[in-house]
């Protein structure tokens, strides 16, 4: 891992089915906004373990983890 | 490893217990036939891998697949902590023991000798395997959990090693690194993952059949397709369904929303429930393994026996871990999604409640988890600094250490025996010699900042570490080893065992020989002696070897003898701490004339002072061993122990008496010798003549002798008559020695 240039980028994951309110807490910092089936979560990511994490959390709730985008920042 | 520190230190690796015991499997799981007959017989595969999310249902399949095998199945479930690999295969290796014969005991001894590669345990283990004949299958549930490079790397090596009479079978949610392509390639694999996991929907027939839950054939294909087969969705539909006044309008709305499948049947069952066992669920979601006393302790209640009997009974996301209806966990999925509903304040007084619980229960792990997960570091530096003595006993330095540097600064400085307790267990698990010094610079600073925090048992932590960065210098270490005894004995106590120990080992290498005695004498004969098992064990090894060395031959005896009691007892038996005890009834057998008995303990003493880096311990272990084999007129082998104790010699600073034990022994090499010189035969023995030699040197008689090469007793009268006349010698030892100078002998004797 390189000096991390990621610190500070947003990522979008992108999960399918949409989930309801009580896993706003599994993400704690993201923003999560379900629609047309699947549900987005979106936020900052600190660094590649931070990134990582968050895929390991997908999976460990039984998620079906769709797509990891960077988000250009506005 | 002998230094003043390290007699802390043991491989007194406690096995956990629930780890090698199969969940239930409940009795509500569809039998999947079509899987049990994928997992059956499969000629020439090393390895059966299920890989697939949480929720497919793979622990409950191979679960199931072993309860119908005739032949023994070892089951493991392997957690984060596994990282370790010694840990990891000391729960295999004494599965393995279980089985009877003695098939594990070699692994776990190679697993209790500090520096031996983790290789040869499993080579050991692998041997015992071939040994035991008949069909094994090995269960590793759950693999993903570890990732070490380590770890896995041996489980690789494991399979490459495995005997044909093995099956090993692997649960995990991801592929894990030990080297599946090539098992794919050679056909070696047989991998069964989440496409054929999937229900069908003749099993989702099956399921709802079992469930007595009535749906129309459209809405069974409905339901199948949406939850496209995922067990733990049609499971937790099953739950739904069950209790739903009309299942088909139920299935019909469900497949129409785009809701996430577990998400939407989670609240469709919860909501079913009655408040008060919901209010339960969601309460004892933050707890791992629990019994009812945990959970009423955690809520406030007096009815969990009841309530988790019921719950057992009636669905399959509670597993029930014994037969007793003790211990039981949530599956991981439902645990995980329930806790979404805490608040995060009632999740941390939930956690508090259940470290506190543990905490009294002696779970001291489990508290410091739970105190680790409510974010209470304060909780969790009180833990530690009254139970940091159960860590060290049970060779959990690595967590130690890890919960250690997990709490902030200022509370290391408050509590300065952590710090000092992390370096020694840093120092005995070889940590960067930095980050030691660092969490020495944290204690020193808590002298400085805060004198009123500074304890006497910090004060010996501190000399106790510093006498094992000197165990190359004898004299440092006496000192350090003075100062830690003062501090010990003004403190706690808990030190006072193991800091005597320190200096007793480093005055025996000085050989002040007297006062050693006297400290370890007064040491073993205080009642609270035995609970400090491994200074204890220590201790009763010095006095074997003092009194050996003294010609106290009887007095050394009963200590070695009470010290492999006492060793054995406590699994301690195959790890350094035994050593002396070895090597003290090794110098007793010697002065008895038993030289054969003599060197095999020798050699046992030796093996387990063995470590990576050579020590002082292990050299004087060289020095007894040169001494036997001198006796025993194995020369050549005792002139190599002596050259690799004069090289380590040659590395430490103040090695103490060693260079004079070692001129001692090396001038009894020279006097066997030259009264064996090595003169050049009269003529070279025929081969015949050789091979009756040899089997002289192995001490038979000459009958015996006879029955082995298959000539009458008159030829080897015959043969041992000329040998003697060939090498000048006049009594069968005299004729050992001088063939043995020649180097006659050498091809005979085979390794080990």
């Amino acid at each position: 891992m390189l000096s991390s240039r990621m610190s500070g980028e947003n990522y979008r994951l992108v999960v399918k089915g949409e989930l309801g309110p009580r896993y706003a807490s599994a993400f704690k910092d993201m923003t999560i906004s379900a629609h047309n089936g699947v549900t987005e979560i979106t936020g900052e990511i600190i660094d590649p373990c931070h990134l990582q994490g968050l895929i390991e959390r997908v999976a460990s709730l039984g998620l079906t983890l769709r797509s990891v985008t960077p988000i250009e920042a506005e | 490893m002998s230094s003043q520190t390290a007699e802390l230190a043991g491989r007194g690796l406690r096995v956990i217990e629930p780890k090698l015991i199969p969940p239930r499997v409940h009795a509500g799981t569809l039998r999947r036939e079509r899987l049990l007959r994928l997992l059956g017989d499969h000629p020439g595969t090393s390895l059966t891998m299920l890989n697939a999310g949480v929720g497919y249902g793979k622990t409950t399949l191979v679960r199931s697949w072993c309860v119908e095998r005739p032949e023994a199945v070892i089951w493991f479930s392997l957690d984060a902590a596994d990282d370790d690999p010694v840990r990891l295969w000391t729960h295999v290796a004494t599965a393995v023991e279980r089985l009877g014969q003695g098939r594990g005991r070699a692994a776990l001894v190679a697993l209790g000798t500090r520096g031996a590669p983790i290789e040869t345990a499993i080579d050991e283990l692998m041997n015992g395997l071939v040994a035991y004949g008949r069909a094994v299958s090995i269960v590793l549930d759950d693999l993903h959990a570890v990732s070490s490079a380590t770890a896995l790397g041996s489980v690789a090596h494991a399979i490459e090693r495995l005997p044909a009479n093995v099956r090993l079978l692997a649960t995990t949610r991801s592929d894990p690194a030990i080297g599946t392509a090539r098992l794919r390639a050679r056909r070696a694999l047989t991998e069964i993952r989440a496409h054929e996991l999937a229900f069908t929907v003749e099993e989702t027939h099956e399921l709802l059949a079992q469930e007595r839950i009535s749906l129309s054939p459209d809405n069974v294909a409905l339901l199948a397709d949406r939850t496209e087969g995922w067990p733990a969705g049609l499971y937790l539909a099953a739950l739904w369904l069950r209790e739903h006044p009309n299942p088909d309008d139920g299935v019909r709305a469900f497949a129409g929303t785009a809701r996430h499948v577990g998400d939407y049947l989670t609240d469709e069952v919860l909501a079913a429930l009655a408040p008060d066992i919901r209010q339960f669920l969601i309460g004892t979601s933050v707890l791992g393994r629990f019994t009812p006393a945990l959970c009423d302790a955690v809520l406030g209640r007096e009815n969990s026996t009841r309530l988790l009997a019921e719950l057992a009974r009636s669905n399959m996301f509670l597993v029930a871990l014994d037969s007793q209806g003790e211990w039981y966990r949530y599956h991981h999925l439902f645990g995980e999604v329930l806790q979404l509903d805490l608040e995060p304040e009632v999740a941390r007084e939930l956690r508090r409640r259940a470290a506190e619980w543990c905490r009294a229960e002696g779970l001291v792990e489990d508290a410091i988890e739970y105190a680790a997960a409510a974010e209470d570091a304060e909780l969790v530096a009180a833990l530690l600094a009254e139970s940091y003595m159960s860590f060290f006993w049970g060779a959990r330095f690595d967590q130690l250490v890890r919960w250690v540097r997990w709490l902030p600064a200022e509370l290391l400085i408050a509590n300065p025996t952590l710090p000092a307790v992390a370096a020694t267990a840093g120092l005995v698990t070889r940590r960067p010699e930095v980050e030691v010094q660092r969490l020495l610079a944290v204690a020193n600073r808590s002298r400085r900042e805060r004198p009123e925090a500074w304890s006497p048992d910090a004060e010996a932590m501190v000399e106790l570490t510093r006498s094992e960065v000197f165990a190359g210098d004898i004299g440092a270490a006496i000192e350090h080893g003075r100062r830690a005894v003062a501090a010990a004995s003004a403190g706690s106590g808990l030190l006072t065992v193991g800091s005597l120990v320190g200096l007793a080992q480093a005055l025996f290498f000085a050989g002040e020989l007297d006062e050693m005695r006297q400290i370890s004498l007064a040491a073993v004969q205080r009642p609270d002696a035995p609970e400090f098992p491994n200074g204890y064990l220590l201790h009763l090894g010095l006095l074997a070897m003092v009194d050996a060395e003294q010609g106290r031959l009887e007095t050394a005896q009963s200590w070695a003898r009470e010290a492999l009691n006492f060793a054995r007892a406590r699994y301690l038996a195959d790890t350094w701490l035994a050593a002396a005890a070895h090597l003290g009834v090794a110098m007793v057998h010697a002065a008895t004339g038993h030289l054969d008995e003599a060197e095999r303990q020798a050699e046992r003493g030796e093996l387990l002072r063995r470590a990576p880096q050579p020590t002082v311990g292990h050299t004087h272990a060289l020095l007894v061993l040169a001494q036997v084999r001198i006796k025993r007129s194995r020369l050549a082998r005792a002139t190599n122990d002596l050259e690799h104790a004069r090289r380590a010699l040659s590395e430490f600073p103040d090695p103490g008496r060693l260079p004079a034990l070692r001129d001692a022994v090396e001038q009894q090499l020279a006097t066997i010798r030259s009264g064996s010189a090595p003169r050049d035969p009269i003529e070279e023995p025929s081969p015949a003549e050789l091979a009756v030699l040899r089997a002289l040197a192995t001490g038979l008689s000459r009958r015996q002798i006879g029955a082995e090469l298959y000539i009458s007793l008159n030829t080897v009268k015959t043969h041992t008559r000329e040998l003697y006349r060939k090498l000048g010698a006049t009594s069968r030892a005299d004729a050992i020695a001088r063939a043995d100078a020649l180097g006659l002998l050498d091809e005979a004797q085979s390794p080990g």
